[in-house]
């Protein structure tokens, strides 16, 4: 046992100006951090809001922010904080989201994405799932879910966001992990409808900084996810979003020279209009010796070539086998 | 101010779900209030697998005998007959909105071995099908904004008024508002009451507010000495580590290294009921062949990484993070700790209590399909069945009830009970009382019950109740103000705890999960029968109810 | 004590961001860290070409690190978060990826490449803290130091996360790049946007989105008061410094804050010759800082 001060933003969710308090609570290294709150609640101060039941990472109630970071306190222990932060622990509320009181916030915005993305089979009514017996899936196809199921809906990756934190539109890490389980899911139908209705910033505008990979206490790996949707999206829908014009002329960029030309890209990526506005950038960037002169192509291109003429076909995209037998149904 | 529905469902976890979205279906307009969002309920905790007899070469009678023999036949077997009959069909309903499954090499639905069972019969996802199930209910149930989810509201009072259901009154989390929900038929479906315990492995907010809330409005609760205690739970935390892994071919060792449960059930060894293995495992330590820390260890080393590390993901995590210790490499000590309660509010087949217009189903209800023992992957089933049966119930009742008069006196009412309470300025904190209870119940009231140690907790549990009348609410904010709903809660806990001490004391036999000391043999001639516990000014009233029995005959009980 | 090891410099270091090329050679030399060129290495992809075809992204990388592993390099050094994010991505997926793996050595069979996995990525800031024996190595080298400076590192996501790939410094509370900055005699600005996205990735996708992410981490290192960002990748230098005007109109504020590369403010400190680093080839004028530690850029 050991003294750790938790060190709490208090917000009374009434306009008062919300502040930190410190409580010095007696625990042990190997227990949860949320034990230490639940201490709190029961022995220091019963007016702390803050949400939290299953105390062992499956109901999703008690994510918030630790010393800064997003994490879920029933299965974060108090000694992974300790030791490197001098034996206090800075507890704010998740971010992204509205605070209600204290450590507890208003998860609507979070709630509205999920619901965007149409989380629930939709199923081909030409061809519905065999009566009275189950749908057959291979263990194989099952793998294609990847971590998804596990996803116990914490919004830990959603308050982790910088994306979600700066433009509305993106849907966030937790929904599109969720939407990617339905794209590989052989029973439902919407592939296509699926991927077309999370174009342009809705997927987009993932940053691939991975820190929801970090926050994620199941191991979804919602980045991941989103990466795995941008290709198929790009196999599906190919280049028509910025996006997707950006990978794909990313990957042609380099098959030409081995090295990437920067201007030849921002002109695939924006294209010809877009490129006007980059213009006085050039020159800027000219005038503070930024050359754009691209470099000769490397030596051994034919190598390169050759991986691209091998490895450049829709197989490869995933790295792995796409759902065998889409849409099967039944025996 | 009152909303109202036609079916009012209370409770969103498994049964709930299932509850409202029959009734919707069924052509009349549904509410369901949940003082947790669904995907936060207590049934996504639910590990090991769903029973069904989908195999061609199990049968539906096998099923039916394993669960009435495991319940030491206290089990009404129409209600079992019911519940096995429904579970193939069930299961396939769940896998047809979405669930996933894990599938055995043809793509059909993977089965594991489970407790208690004659057959490879458990449907699972991983170590987390409570989950896998709740979320594809909860995606099935969210394709329809009809069905208005009332999230994070306490129901507080349910209104019983002219020999029928009115309805409910709640308070809002967010706000602390307090409304009425008028309402034909009223669906408790509220989960657990394992938080009348300390040592358990149900969830923080598993207090038993449903099945309070419905024996004060005077319905019978049913059979509440019988509460099943997990034999597989880490110490200090309690939680759970899924059958499923014995399934899998874990194997429980005591300190000398035996595999010790071959000498408890020679056939079924760690694969028996689970009064049977918790039993075992208290005895061993009693005796001295416990592990220093109290425990015996769960062995799964010898299935290997890969079988470990993917069909027992989630308990490999608890067991690294809640322990420190290494499944794949390190035996898990383990522990028994309340999991279940196999009573709860009577209610026959149809999911109908004595009460007009309320119904009940999953672990808040009782009808009876579990008896003294609950098998293992029966409770997810039973949640999914009999919300189904309870919510076409509700509805066809609701089709013809007249509208209810509900109103804003009751309202009033409740506002002003809610309102004395956080005005007291003094009293007793709800923690310190639930804290006490929580001892009172780990310490007197286990695995095995001792006479002097239940008529030491008849009193305890009245003096806790006693001063519970001066229980004080220290905050006094409207919002999110859980001290509030704590002191709430800890009413229903105290009622409930009452009503298990009071059963366990009466019921002189052992049968099941009730093992008394001082009467260690089942007692059919006096007690093949069920408890019925009545609210009275003078605590719990309890009469018995024949057990339904139709083509199994009590005999005796060897794994 | 010198090291040898396969020069990896990445794209932008030899198109519009030389000047990192340019001081990462000076402070090589200075750190005695023996550069091998491979006219040969493409780029790393970038995490785009990643999401047009996952397995040609790992096989370009796995190749790059073949080339030197062809060689008798073990170490293959990297200058960018992006690159060293990327190669080691391509190492980890054919350490644990045996279906990928099969494809990915099949094809350079076909080029003549057996990959053998004994060359390992390391960002330049990763040999410093790991392999040179720490940030504690540059203190006898440090000949101007940047007493009464405040500079705020800036790390770049690739080169932390995800962690259980990288496995470098701590995901999301690092301390090598500060630490160095100790030594150097800076104080380091702690700050929560020092180990977020600089925005770099959605420049193409949508501008002023990633102007506003830029501009607030600016501003945050501004409000702790550094003197100058500096950070390990050039993509972020890009999004910080390339286009901290814009960043500037998408937070409403005038940032002004000079962004070095790493090998930069290391070579300042080690009283290197400020052209040799390539600091006038800054969009903001580094003078700001070095103003403070008395030394001039020629124009």
């Amino acid at each position: 046992m050991t003294q750790v001060t938790y060190q709490i933003l208090r917000n009374d969710g009434k306009g008062g100006v919300p502040h930190f308090q410190n409580f010095v609570v007696e625990i042990g290294e190997t227990e949860a951090i949320l034990t230490g709150l639940i201490k709190i609640r029961n022995e220091q101060d019963p007016t702390l809001a803050v949400r939290y039941s299953c105390r062992q990472e499956i109901c999703g109630s008690c994510a918030m922010r630790v010393n800064g970071k997003s994490r879920l306190v029933c299965s974060r222990l108090v000694g992974t904080e300790t030791k490197t932060h001098n034996n206090t622990i800075r507890i704010e509320p998740m971010a992204n989201q509205p605070v209600l009181r204290d450590l507890v916030v208003d998860q609507t915005p979070f709630w509205d994405r999920y619901r965007h993305i149409r989380p629930h089979l939709i199923l081909d009514p030409a061809n519905p799932l065999p009566q009275g017996k189950e749908s057959r899936m291979t263990p194989e196809q099952v793998d294609q879910f990847r971590e998804t199921p596990r996803c116990i809906a914490c919004a830990s990756c959603y308050s982790a966001c910088p994306a979600v934190g700066s433009d509305p539109d993106f849907l966030g890490p937790m929904a599109l992990a969720k939407l990617y389980r339905f794209t590989v899911d052989p029973r439902d139908a919407a592939y296509h409808e699926r991927l077309e209705g999370i174009q342009n910033q809705k997927l987009w505008l993932c940053l691939r900084c991975n820190l929801c990979v970090e926050a994620c206490p199941k191991d979804v790996r919602p980045a991941e996810r989103i990466v795995d949707l941008k290709r198929l999206a790009n196999q599906e829908i190919g280049k028509r979003e910025r996006g997707s014009k950006h990978s794909i002329g990313f990957l042609n960029n380099i098959e030409q020279g081995g090295l990437l030309n920067e201007t030849k890209l921002a002109r695939d990526s924006l294209g010809l209009f877009g490129m006007l506005g980059q213009v006085g950038k050039g020159f800027q960037m000219m005038r503070h010796g930024k050359s754009l002169k691209k470099h000769p192509p490397i030596q051994g291109l034919s190598e390169v070539q050759a991986i691209y003429a091998d490895l450049n076909k829709p197989e490869d995209i995933k790295g792995r086998e796409r759902p065998v037998g889409k849409g099967v149904k039944g025996e | 101010m009152t909303l109202s529905h036609d079916v009012l469902v209370v409770g969103a976890g498994l049964a709930g779900q299932r509850a409202a979205l029959q009734a919707f279906r069924a052509g009349v307009d549904v509410g369901v209030i949940s003082k947790l969002h669904p995907l936060r309920s207590h049934s996504g905790a639910a590990q090991g697998g769903i029973n069904a007899a989908l195999d061609p070469k199990d049968s539906v009678h096998d099923h039916i005998y394993d669960t009435v023999k495991g319940s030491d036949y206290l089990a009404d077997q129409d209600a079992v007959e019911v519940l096995c009959k429904e579970a193939g069909p069930t299961v396939i309903e769940m896998e047809h909105m979405g669930t996933i499954f894990n599938r055995a090499p043809d793509g059909s639905l993977d089965r594991r071995a489970f407790g208690g069972a004659s057959y490879n019969r458990t449907i699972y996802s991983a170590d987390r099908t409570g989950l896998a199930l709740l979320q594809g209910l909860y995606e099935e149930v969210g394709r329809d904004p009809k069905i208005h989810i009332y999230e994070e509201w306490d129901a507080v009072d349910l209104v019983v008024r002219d020999g029928r259901v009115q309805g409910v009154v709640a308070m809002e989390r967010k706000s602390g508002k307090i409304e009425g929900f008028g309402a034909k038929a009223v669906v408790i479906a509220t989960g657990p009451a394992g938080r009348v315990y300390g040592k358990t492995t149900n969830s923080h907010e598993s207090t038993g507010d449903g099945c309070a809330l419905a024996y004060r409005a005077g319905a019978y609760l049913k059979d509440m000495e019988f509460v099943q205690f997990h034999p597989t739970c880490l110490p200090h935390t309690s939680i759970l580590i899924t059958e499923g892994a014995r399934g899998e071919g874990g194997i429980l060792r005591n300190a000398k290294g035996e595999r010790f449960m071959e000498r408890y059930a020679p056939h079924f060894k760690d694969l028996a009921s689970r009064d049977v293995v918790s039993r075992a495992i208290v005895t061993e330590v009693k005796e001295g062949r416990g592990f220093p820390d109290g425990t015996v260890h769960l062995e799964l080393m010898h299935l290997g990484k890969e079988k470990v590390e993917t069909k027992l993901q989630e308990i490999v995590a608890y067991a690294r993070t809640f322990a420190g210790i290494d499944p794949v490499v390190e035996g898990i000590p383990v522990y028994p700790a309340q999991h279940y309660m196999m009573g709860g509010i009577s209610t026959n087949p149809k999911g109908e209590t004595n009460i007009p217009g309320l119904y009940a189903a999953g672990e808040a209800a009782c009808v009876s399909v579990h008896g003294a023992n609950r098998l293992g992957a029966n409770s997810l089933l039973e949640t999914l069945v009999y919300g189904k049966i309870a919510g076409q119930n509700a509805a066809e009742y609701a089709k013809t009830a007249a509208a209810s008069t509900l109103g804003q006196t009751d309202v009033d009412a409740t506002t002003g009970r809610i309102h004395q309470l956080v005005e007291r300025k003094e009293g007793e904190l709800p923690a310190k009382l639930r804290a006490e209870l929580q001892s009172t119940m780990d310490e007197l009231v286990g695995v095995y019950r001792h006479p002097d140690d239940l008529i030491n907790a008849v009193t305890r549990v009245a003096q806790l109740k006693e001063r519970y009348q001066n229980v004080h609410v220290a905050d006094k904010s409207s919002i999110f103000n859980l001290n509030l709903v704590e002191a709430i809660e800890l009413g229903h806990l105290l009622d409930l705890a009452e009503v298990i001490v009071t059963g366990a004391l009466a019921r002189t036999e052992s049968r099941g999960a009730h093992v008394r000391t001082d009467y260690p043999k089942r007692d059919d001639a006096k007690w093949l029968k069920h408890t019925l516990a009545q609210i009275t000014k003078e605590g719990p009233s309890l009469t018995y109810l024949p057990v339904t029995i139709t083509e199994y005959q009590p005999k005796e009980r060897a794994y | 004590m010198t090291v040898k090891v396969a020069y990896y410099p990445g794209c932008v270091a030899q198109e519009s961001g030389r000047e990192l090329d340019m001081a990462t050679r000076a402070v090589a030399a200075a750190l005695g860290i023996e550069l091998v060129d491979f006219p040969t290495f493409s780029c790393c992809g970038s995490g785009f070409i990643d999401e047009a075809n996952m397995t040609l992204n790992i096989a370009l990388n796995a190749r790059n690190l073949a080339l030197a592993e062809r060689a008798g390099l073990n170490t293959v050094m990297t200058i960018c978060s992006t690159c060293q994010g990327m190669l080691t991505h391509a190492r980890h997926t054919m350490k644990h990826d045996a279906v990928v793996k099969a494809r990915v050595d099949q094809t350079l069979g076909k080029i003549g490449f057996q990959y053998q996995g004994t060359a390992v990525p390391k960002h330049l800031l990763q040999i410093i803290s790991e392999d040179l024996g720490g940030a504690e190595m540059l203190r006898p080298l440090v000949r101007r130091p940047l007493t009464g400076t405040k500079v705020a590192a800036f790390y770049g996501c690739h080169i932390l996360r995800p962690h259980d790939v990288m496995k470098f410094d701590d995901p999301e509370e690092p301390h090598t790049f500060e630490d160095i900055i100790k030594v150097l005699g800076a104080e380091p600005v702690y700050y929560r946007g020092r180990v977020q996205c600089c925005g770099f990735p959605i420049q193409f996708v949508k501008p002023e989105t990633a102007q506003r992410i830029a501009g607030n981490q600016i501003r945050e290192a501004k409000q702790g008061g550094a003197d100058a960002m500096a950070t390990p990748c050039p993509l972020c230098h890009i999004s910080l410094d390339t286009y901290q005007k814009e960043a500037g109109k998408a937070v409403g504020e005038d940032l002004n804050m000079p962004v070095l590369h790493f090998p930069q403010l290391i070579g300042i400190a080690l009283g290197l010759d400020p052209k040799t680093l390539g600091l006038p080839r800054h969009m903001v004028d580094p003078q700001l800082l070095l103003n403070k530690v008395s030394v001039s850029v020629p124009a």
